[in-house]
């Protein structure tokens, strides 16, 4: 009985633990929380980027933002990511809507799952709902 | 020795527990299940329905604000759930945005609006939005998966015809449930 309740406390302990497997898992465990990125069209034509995760452009690649009207007269967005990478990588993407003096008029918060196989282009489409929305800040988180 | 081992496996079981903690309804760190539909996934599915919606060319030449009427939203999962929670996500934006007149079919406002002797008439839909979420599940060895298939229609009343149908599927892999994306 002794020799019985230690093994037991070890298997409980090994139940409280996560087992580190994969070299990703090892690379989020060594590395802070996946921060968040945006890319911001402008008035002008084209967008900005705020990378906050170092690790970002080894992976996705924010190739192109392309701005539009739909028929009914409200802005619409096209975002075109790419993998850039190896492995398959997930980009996790949700966005807001600007108005033109900067104040958020609208937004999708939740996170839109997008798996990306190696070399794969997506293409991100949000529209407005407002039509005092006129600029787009797509937000990233690559996993 | 026998007292100290059981102290240490009480502690050892005290540890595992994970105290109860607020998160961010739209954040990261939310319960993925395998079994049911989470509350993200009806984000993600409402989220994607109404992008799809508002871009259709018949949605957008029917002017401003016409009337919605929401039809019914047939829940053909093995799990017991409110369809508003896929219809909030798009009825919610659309009417605070302006960008539709929602009849709003309550049984108190109703009666309400009776005793007042209003004579106002209730406006006629110009569409009905309805729908069917359906579950697949299979799996290979300890490998579960399920997916959610979210259907939904677009009627304009005039006609009888669907003038915008759109399809999202959400599907989770996994042996258990987890937490996060």
């Amino acid at each position: 009985m002794n020799k019985l309740l230690p093994l037991l406390a070890l298997g409980f302990l090994a139940g409280c633990t996560s087992i580190i497997n994969t070299g990703d898992r090892i690379e989020r465990g060594l590395t802070p929380p996946d921060a968040v990125n945006y890319a911001t069209t402008r008035p002008e034509g084209g967008f900005t980027t705020q990378i906050n995760d170092s690790r970002f452009g080894n992976k996705i690649e924010l190739l192109a933002a392309r701005k539009s009207k739909t028929a009914g007269g409200f802005t619409q967005v096209q975002f075109d990511l790419r993998n850039g990478s190896y492995l398959g990588q997930t980009a996790n993407v949700s966005f807001e809507w600007l108005a033109a003096d900067g104040s958020v008029t609208e937004r999708q918060g939740n996170w839109m799952v997008t798996p990306l196989e190696p070399g794969a282009l997506t293409t991100i489409t949000a529209t407005a709902l407002k039509s005092t929305s006129s600029e787009c800040r797509l937000r990233v988180i690559s996993r | 020795m026998n007292k100290i081992s059981l102290l240490a496996m009480a502690s050892l079981i005290v540890g595992c527990d994970t105290p109860a903690s607020y998160k961010d309804p739209e954040g990261r760190q939310l319960v993925v299940s395998l079994e049911k539909i989470n509350i993200q996934d009806f984000a993600t599915a409402g989220s994607a329905m109404l992008q799809s919606m508002i871009t259709s060319p018949a949605f957008n030449a029917a002017g401003a604000a016409p009337v919605l009427q929401i039809g019914q939203i047939t829940n053909d999962t093995g799990t017991n759930f409110d369809t508003s929670l896929l219809l909030s996500k798009m009825t919610v934006p659309l009417v605070n945005a302006g960008r539709v007149t929602l009849i709003e079919s309550d049984a108190v406002a109703a009666a309400a609006r009776k005793n007042a002797g209003s004579s106002a008439k209730v406006p006629q839909p110009d569409f009905v939005l309805s729908g069917k979420i359906l579950e697949d599940r299979s799996n290979a060895g300890s490998t579960r998966q399920s997916s959610f298939v979210f259907q939904l229609t677009l009627v304009e009343v005039k006609r009888g015809v669907a003038i915008w149908k759109d399809e999202k599927i959400v599907t989770k892999q996994g042996s258990k449930n987890s937490i996060g994306f």
